[in-house]
């Protein structure tokens, strides 16, 4: 797969981990952000997010959010 | 007319079944019962109570015609009614394995006694009664049992050492083969009072016929002496597992080694748990004094060595048997009076007491009474009460290497002075017999007897020096 | 100071709190309550002459040299089986007691050889001590019969067996049932017959159930059991104690040289790890470090297809530096990285670190523990807020309740399984512990000798998280809970919350069932085990942190432990069996690219600042790549240098085929080694490392126990790793000037906190500590979270079963777990180079006799292993240790590329791979795979060394 997929693949993996957090988006956009370098990151930001479960896509949202306003 | 015959290995050896079977062919009832323990008369043939010594089959006829000659009552014979028979009282009387001929021989009291007055005052029984144990130590067996008694464990094991292997004894062969409820009931007694749920019987395998009797016995009587189990162990072919804490590594399925002591079995014995390992004949006495009481069992004996000694004369002895009798008869007594000398004819040179590892004791010293201390002080012991004559055509010199060299083979190997010393001993001992170097060879022989007296960890390597000094000291002509 | 043994004081040491005063010789002595005559005495300064005792095991009474006499007791009683008593008064020494001791030696002397000037223990051997210390003149025995002239046992590697010169004390048979646990050996017949025998009759050492693990020859008082070293060198002449370098235990030793030549690894009777214990790697497999295949020279090539080119060090430094900086400047700060080592020292990693962050300015800095213990770090510091186990090795001795899950501690980590074992067979009179397995395959500790598990729970691999929440619904919904506990040190709302969650129907037992294919029975059972027998303590490795919900499974575990109430005192507490010698000092020491040391987050401002202005330079405060996606980024073109430091990725880590796309797209692959790994067939510079006999040191072991490791010898590739890295930062014009490495261990005190009170000097004292060492705990902790948890309240963390993608179907039915036998370590670069491959020359695959013979395969067969990511071909052993539907193998040998069949699926948290799941086909083959015979060949190219040839 390619690095984007794989990217992909992984944000969905993190979002069902955390899947009975009482907050998941907030979760995952939190591990994302202290985990992944600033590649990463821009990599998926700059998606046009396809493949992304709800969850996941909703915590890139925030994240880009958060990047904008930074 | 009731005739009785033994089925006691020994009067089988001596062709007691072929004598039954005869009877039987001829339209008698037989009952086979235990020994009376007057083996120069086996096959020993009771009818009626009138006793024919040394039958064989040809004469089966003519003992029921009542045309032979009988030694007369059995009964009345002298070498029984010289003997206080508390713990034999039923030999020779009763078949082993039927629960009537018990019952109706005061079988069971001692038990309900116990459970009637309960387990500390059972033990005061015994420690009033001052049973010492019976294998050879002599250790009370009250004292024992209480330590076992006051022991905190929810597991708590009653040890039968059966593993009788001293020459001239067969007393608990006789027990197991004559009497087991006896020692069935002992042993309940005893787990009533410590305690302990299950008993073990660690019986020698070179005794098939006990072996057999004990386990028929222990299923005809389970349900009696319930919630306490027993069961039967076999041992195989060491000498030394009659070594309370090798028996009790061999009973694990470990290697027969000796254990080191402290700690003591009475604390950590069988698995680790609180055990009581007493001797056949210990056990045995347990039923009578239960009966009769402390007291009365007491009443027997002298100074410290209360009670009765079932006494086992073998070897070169004219009337070889079981003779019961309180500590205090002399050894002279016993030998020549009840003993009759030897079987050969010619005069006793020496006897042994205590199996292969007892002192030789020469006539000189046939004055010494049966009493634990005053064997001890003549550098002797009781042992297991087994008496092995001999006449003036030993060779003493030959009997310390034979004391050498059943350590060597029966030494468990643990420890150097016995591993290593029982070896060294024989060579050495050759070498005197060859005649070479005799008195450096003895001054050495000397040494080598006083470090496996004092280093050896048992009784198998401790006790050797016995016989060779005592060999040594009393018959120095047959080592120069 | 010449060479002493340690000392011995004959029996074991009591615990008992009552003391006991007695006189011995004359003199007062006071000790515990069932302390020996022989220990009172040996503790006073008397040597009561002694053969069979030993200190680290039960007395057995049988040499009878150390008899005594004790006044008011008959006979002469052996002092090292007599318990002093109050009052007592013994005399050690008198003429009896002399002629005695000289009775038994006489003994001894007359069935032993005279040859101990020529003896391998001429000089080291208590038989030979003993006589002289009872003056024994002369043998009177006109001797016939001896055990001389027998024939020798050659055949372990490491030691050799000589019956002729065996006293028959029993050492070495008390050595392997008590110490290690294995009961390999007995005494063989009994009386003058006795012999010791390493099994049946048939077997020799090699051949028998030993584990090789040396118990038995430091038992030995003769030369009857010596290691060949021994024999070929001769006795040493000084010791130094350092620590082992293989596996989390952190065995300690001395090890006793003569002059720079090491002769042998003696465990150390006062390691807190060990207790005088070891295994077969740490007591003999140390050869590696003068096997032919090291490199002791820099190396350099332009590019992979050439043969390497021996240099010096300034120009391998100049070299390096120069390309570390072009890639920099070519493709930008963000294309270079590290990987520190979790075999080399806390301080050496500490500066790799620091090369990276400082040198490279970057955060790309991973370690081996992504594979491995990744998922420990974040889920212990989600729920307990440290990234480390809780107890130390000791508690086990408290344990009620065992649960082991995910590890097999007897192959893994053999001498904290030997303490383990002592537990359970309840060797101190206590009742022994109980045992829980929960693992896929039957492994040793489920069924040896004296030991059997009360519950093992063979799971379908990839089920943890299942098997765990099945049990938490058992414990909370049957009210096991310790709910006092909870209140007081956890935030109740969210116990309650996760409470809800695992009392649901379809988390119990029965409902689980069909995915975890575990006995409900068995199960609950095991559940209520764990919650009510006392103690309850888990042991964990990387059967629990190496799948795909590796992280959930570490916080189901804490979840366990929080909701029974077994944390913060001894025995109980939740233990990770970190693998590597210094794989927790390497994550101690900021070795990931998202947090600093001491494991603060490279967003914590205040840290960065810490650090910032000790080290003179601005850091990066984003977090960086972790291994896997340094490899990614290669591909991808963007991440170019790669500085490794003592790992090997193309062997260890999955899917090897990425792993080498990855390396081949780099530019600059610098490995820093002891021998020519499988990455270094990618890389372009080579940097010889040293080993831990050469370098000063610490290591962290599983225990956070920070451990000294000590140079005893001149490191053959003449730097010391430290070294190396220091004078690479300098060649990039860093401005390091350290002149040993305990003023990095003081820098790493003065940025850590919870290394605050750490120094060179404190350890030379304390001989170990276990961090956090500071203020609130001066002395170190060996146990965490007593009084509370070091986050405050331990947080329940909801952990819900999500199957891993890698599904077995029609094509790949089988599933594949790997794991680790005894005598090899990781991916075998040290043990492969040593006599260890005498036990396992070859990794092979178990599977079960169903399996099997449904293939038509038998023991020995050759076997092509194949999944998605690929194939390779092993020799089969058909087993029923396997349950129908798995297949298990090792990974110690390169040849096998067993990464090469394993997939790229990780944790969801951590990316730690997944190796413990892969759907695999087994079928019969007949030779190498492709894959492995153009691996083969590329290896054999990448590792031609040029030879000089002297110009004309």
């Amino acid at each position: 797969m390619t690095s984007l997929e794989r990217l992909v693949y992984m944000l969905n993996q993190i979002a069902t981990n955390l899947a009975t957090d009482p907050d998941p988006v907030t979760a995952i956009a939190e591990h994302v952000q202290l985990f992944w370098d600033p590649r990463m990151k821009q990599m998926i930001l700059e998606s046009d997010r396809e493949g992304l479960c709800p969850a996941a896509a909703a915590a890139v949202q925030r994240l880009a959010q958060a990047h904008a306003s930074a | 007319m009731k005739i009785r015959i033994s089925d006691d290995a020994l009067a089988i050896a001596c062709g007691a079944d072929t004598v039954a079977r005869a009877f039987i062919q001829a339209g008698a009832e037989v009952e086979r019962v235990s020994s009376w323990g007057m083996h120069w008369l086996e096959p020993l043939v009771d009818v009626d109570g009138t006793g024919y010594a040394n039958v064989t089959a040809d004469q089966v006829r003519a003992i029921m015609a009542g045309t032979t000659e009988s030694i007369g009552s059995i009964a009345e014979h002298p070498f029984i009614t010289r003997q206080s028979r508390l713990t034999f009282a039923r030999a020779g009387k009763t078949r082993p394995t039927s629960l009537d001929d018990y019952y109706a021989s005061e079988g069971w009291l001692g038990l309900a006694k116990a459970q009637a007055i309960g387990a500390e005052a059972t033990i005061e029984t015994v420690l009033a009664s001052g049973l010492r144990g019976r294998g050879g130590a002599g250790f009370p067996a009250g004292i024992k049992w209480k330590t076992v008694a006051s022991a905190q464990a929810a597991t708590k094991y009653i040890v039968c050492n059966a593993d009788e292997g001293d020459s001239a004894t067969f007393a608990d062969r006789m027990v197991m083969e004559g009497d087991p409820f006896m020692l069935i009931e002992g042993m309940a007694i005893a787990g009533f009072a410590v305690g302990a749920q299950k008993g073990y019987v660690y019986i020698r395998s070179e005794y098939p016929h006990a072996i057999a009797k004990m386990e028929t016995a222990i299923a005809a009587c389970a349900h009696l002496i319930a919630p306490f189990i027993v069961e039967v162990r076999v041992g195989a072919g060491a000498y030394v597992c009659g070594e309370e804490t090798s028996l009790l590594n061999s009973l694990e399925g470990k290697r027969g080694e000796v254990r080191a002591k402290p700690p003591l079995p009475a604390l950590e014995g069988l698995f680790g748990k609180p055990t009581v390992v007493n001797n056949v004949l210990t056990l045995a006495a347990i039923p009578w004094i239960l009966t009769h009481g402390g007291e009365a069992y007491a009443s027997y004996g002298m100074g410290r060595s209360k009670g009765t000694m079932p006494v086992q004369l073998a070897g070169n002895v004219k009337h070889g048997g079981l003779f019961e009798i309180g500590f205090g008869i002399t050894l002279g007594e016993l030998v020549n009076d009840i003993g009759g000398g030897t079987d050969s004819g010619r005069p006793v040179r020496c006897v042994q007491v205590g199996g292969p590892l007892g002192a030789y004791i020469p006539p000189s010293r046939f004055d010494l009474p049966f009493d634990y201390e005053a064997f001890a002080a003549a550098d002797a012991l009781i042992g297991h009460a087994g008496i092995t004559v001999f006449d003036d055509t030993v060779d003493m010199a030959q009997m310390a290497r034979f004391a050498m060299e059943f350590c060597a083979v029966e030494s468990c190997g643990k420890c150097t002075p016995c591993r290593l010393g029982s070896t060294r001993g024989v060579e050495t001992l050759d070498q005197i017999i060859a005649g070479k170097n005799v008195e450096a060879n003895l001054a050495l022989l000397a040494d080598l007897s006083e470090t496996m007296k004092f280093g050896s960890l048992c009784a198998l390597g401790g006790f050797t020096p016995y016989p060779v000094m005592s060999a040594i000291t009393h018959f120095p002509e047959d080592f120069r | 100071m010449t060479y002493q043994p340690q000392k011995d004081f004959g029996t074991p040491a009591s615990g008992s709190n009552d003391l006991v005063t007695c006189t011995i010789d004359g003199r007062h002595v006071t000790v515990p309550a069932g302390t020996s005559v022989m220990r009172a005495a040996a503790e006073q300064g008397t040597s009561i002459p002694k053969l069979c005792a030993t200190d680290n095991m039960k007395s057995f009474g049988s040499c009878r040299l150390c008899l005594v006499e004790i006044d008011g007791r008959r006979g002469t009683p052996a002092s090292c089986t007599t318990p002093v008593e109050p009052g007592m008064v013994v005399h050690t020494q008198t003429p009896h007691l002399q002629k005695l001791r000289k009775g038994v030696m006489e003994l001894y002397i007359s069935d032993h050889p005279l040859d101990c000037l020529t003896c391998a223990a001429n000089g080291d051997c208590e038989l030979q001590d003993q006589a002289g210390a009872v003056g024994l003149r002369d043998v009177r025995y006109e001797v016939q019969s001896t055990h001389l002239g027998q024939e020798k046992d050659h055949s372990n590697p490491y030691f050799d067996f000589d019956p002729s010169k065996c006293i028959a004390c029993s050492r070495c048979i008390r050595a392997c049932d008590e110490v290690q646990g294995t009961l390999a050996l007995t005494m063989e017949g009994r009386g003058w017959d006795s012999k010791i025998s390493a099994g049946l009759a048939s077997d020799n050492f090699l051949g028998s159930e030993c584990v090789s693990c040396g118990a038995c020859v430091q038992a030995c008082p003769t030369a009857t059991l010596v290691e060949k070293k021994v024999v070929e060198i001769g006795t040493p002449e000084r010791s130094v104690v350092t620590t082992c370098a293989y596996c989390g235990v952190g065995c300690t030793f001395r090890a006793e040289m003569r002059g720079e030549q090491l002769v042998r690894m003696v465990p150390y009777k006062d390691g807190k790890a060990n207790r005088g214990h070891s295994c077969v790697k740490g007591r003999f497999a140390w050869g590696y470090a003068q096997h032919k295949e090291r490199i002791l020279k820099p190396m350099i090539r332009k590019s992979i297809n050439d043969p390497w080119r021996e240099v010096e060090w300034d120009e391998a430094f100049a070299y390096t530096a120069s390309e570390l900086k072009r890639i920099s400047d070519s493709y930008g700060r963000h294309a270079l990285g590290g990987i520190t080592s979790s075999r080399c020292t806390n301080e050496e990693t500490f500066l790799v670190q620091k090369l990276v962050r400082a040198g490279f300015g970057n955060n790309n800095v991973d370690t081996c523990a992504r594979v491995c213990h990744s998922p420990t770090g974040y889920g212990l510091k989600t729920t307990f807020g440290t990234s480390a186990g809780t107890q130390d090795f000791d508690s086990v001795e408290e344990c009620d309740v065992i649960l082991i899950i995910g590890a097999n501690p007897t192959d893994g980590h053999p001498v904290f399984a030997s303490r383990m074992k002592r537990r359970l067979r309840g060797q101190d009179g206590r009742p022994p512990a109980k045992l829980i397995v929960i693992d896929p395959r039957r492994t040793d500790i489920v069924r040896s000798p004296h030991i059997e598990a009360e519950h093992h729970l063979p799971l379908r691999p990839g089920t943890n998280v299942a098997v765990l929440t099945a049990m938490a619904h058992v414990i909370v919904s049957e009210g096991l809970a310790n709910e006092a506990f909870i209140k007081e040190r956890c935030d109740w709302d969210e116990y309650r919350h996760w409470a809800e969650f695992v009392t649901q129907p379809r988390n119990s037992p029965e409902s689980l069932q069909p995915v975890t294919l575990v006995d409900a029975e068995e199960l609950r059972a095991a559940a209520r085990l764990y919650a009510t027998g006392g103690n309850g303590a888990i042991y964990y490795g990387l059967g629990v942190t190496e799948h795909s919900q590796g992280s959930s499974t570490v916080m189901a575990i804490a979840n366990l432990a929080m909701a029974t109430g077994n944390i913060g005192k001894r025995g109980v507490g939740v233990n990770p069996l970190r693998g590597q010698n210094n794989v927790q000092g390497a994550c101690d020491m900021g070795s990931f690219p998202h947090e600093l040391s001491g494991y603060r987050h490279i967003s914590d401002g205040d840290a960065r600042k810490l650090f910032e202005s000790d080290w003179g330079v601005a850091l990066d405060p984003e977090p960086g790549l972790r291994i896997p996606n340094m490899l990614d980024a290669a591909v991808d073109g963007v991440f170019k240098g790669l500085y490794v430091q003592g790992e090997d990725i193309l062997h260890s880590d999955p899917n090897t085929k990425h792993v080498s796309a990855g390396l081949a797209a780099m530019e600059c692959v610098i490995v820093h080694d002891l021998f020519l790994n499988e990455t270094a067939n990618y890389a372009h510079i080579f940097l010889p490392g040293s080993t831990f006999l050469e370098k000063n040191g610490t290591f962290t072991n599983a225990e956070r126990r920070i451990q000294p490791v000590r140079k005893v010898m001149t490191p053959l590739n003449g730097l010391e790793d430290w070294e190396v890295t220091q004078r690479l930062a300098q060649a990039m014009g860093l401005d390091w000037n350290y002149t040993h490495p305990s003023e990095i261990m003081d820098e790493i005190a003065r940025l850590t906190p919870t290394f605050a009170g750490v120094s060179f000097s404190r350890l030379d004292e304390e001989g170990s500590l276990q961090w956090p060492v500071n203020d609130a705990a001066p002395d170190g902790s060996p146990i965490m979270h007593v009084d509370g948890f070091v986050r405050g309240r331990g947080k329940f963390v909801v952990t819900d079963y999500v199957p891993t993608d890698e599904k077995t179907g029609p094509r790949f039915p089988l599933l594949l777990t790997t794991g680790r036998i005894l005598s090899h370590y990781n991916v075998g670069a040290q043990t492969r180079r040593t006599e260890n491959v005498a036990w396992h020359p070859e990794d092979l695959l178990e599977i079960h006799p169903v399996d099997a013979e449904d293939r038509g395969i038998k023991s020995g067969d050759w076997v092509k292993l194949a999944s998605r990511a690929g194939e390779t071909t092993l020799r089969a052993t058909v087993t029923d240790r396997v349950a129908p539907g798995v297949v298990y193998t090792t990974f110690h040998h390169a040849v096998t590329q067993a990464n090469v069949v394993t997939t790229d699926y990780s944790d969801w948290a951590t990316n730690c791979p997944e190796y413990k799941v892969t759907a695999v086909q087994i079928s019969p083959s007949n030779g190498p795979t492709d894959w492995q015979e153009e691996y083969e060949a590329l290896s054999e190219r990448a590792r031609r060394i040029a030879t000089e040839v002297p110009a004309e």
